[in-house]
């Protein structure tokens, strides 16, 4: 009985450690609807949609979120979010993040 | 106004393509509201000053000590990284700062930095940032 227990409760942890970490692979397969306006890797060919790849984890978490909930506001971007969870965007912040793309210049202000 | 209409025409296809299996029985009215919005949008665009990405580095320095810091985090008023913004499209900077300005994307210092800056400002940022090569996957 007390075997089963830890067999038991050593499963849960390993279910809830398989479900908080990100995988970029499902996001690549996620990232299928976005990549008409962010590009296939996040590297948006027309100036309106904002690059992704590069970007960072939880500033793409965030932006997602934010899009959900409403407290940031775009008529593209709400509906695409709607049916989307926090398991789907980190899968999608874990694929974009990953990519070639932003980068950020250190002290680039004093580069003349 | 060639340019205007091809980016017109981009605009209107783009979300009418998106649009089209999540809004089955309005998709006119959709599709009518995408176009005029790209219409506007376009016509706003038309009228955005040119940057200069030096004018743009000399005003950046009160973006750098946030976005010029690998790896920084905002503090306030949630921890998360501060985005990067060298790279990206200079169109979408401006967009973003503009709706800093006017309130409707909330971030407490960015709205207090973008209130400060001109629509030239913002050009000059956003040709700045856009200046910096996005690192290019091999392909």
């Amino acid at each position: 009985m007390r075997t089963l227990k830890i067999a038991v409760v050593a499963s849960m942890f390993a279910l809830a450690g398989t479900a908080s970490a990100a995988n970029p692979d499902a996001g690549k397969e996620k990232s299928k609807p976005c990549a008409a306006c962010h590009g296939a890797d996040g590297n948006s060919a027309a100036a309106d949609f904002p690059r992704l790849a590069g970007q960072h984890y939880d500033y793409l978490v965030k932006a997602m979120k934010d899009y959900k909930s409403g407290a940031r506001k775009n008529a593209v971007m709400s509906p695409q979010v709607a049916n989307l969870d926090q398991r789907d965007f980190e899968d999608l912040a874990a694929y974009y993040s990953k990519q070639q793309g932003l980068v950020t210049r250190k002290n680039s202000y004093l580069v003349h | 106004m060639l340019v205007v209409m091809k980016r017109l025409s981009y605009n209107c296809a783009l979300p009418g393509i998106r649009l089209l299996p999540l809004f089955n029985m309005k998709t006119p009215n959709v599709l009518a509201a995408a176009c005029a919005f790209a219409f506007a949008s376009a016509a706003f665009a038309a009228e955005q000053p040119a940057g200069n990405a030096d004018r743009g580095r000399d005003k950046s320095s009160m973006c750098v000590g946030c976005h010029n810091i690998p790896g920084y985090k905002t503090a306030f008023p949630s921890v998360y990284s501060v985005p990067k913004l060298d790279g990206q499209h200079a169109a979408y900077v401006v967009s973003a700062l503009r709706a800093y300005k006017s309130g409707e994307r909330k971030h407490p210092s960015m709205r207090a930095i973008a209130a400060s800056l001109s629509d030239q400002d913002m050009a000059d940022l956003a040709a700045f940032y856009a200046a910096a090569p996005a690192q290019q996957a091999s392909r």
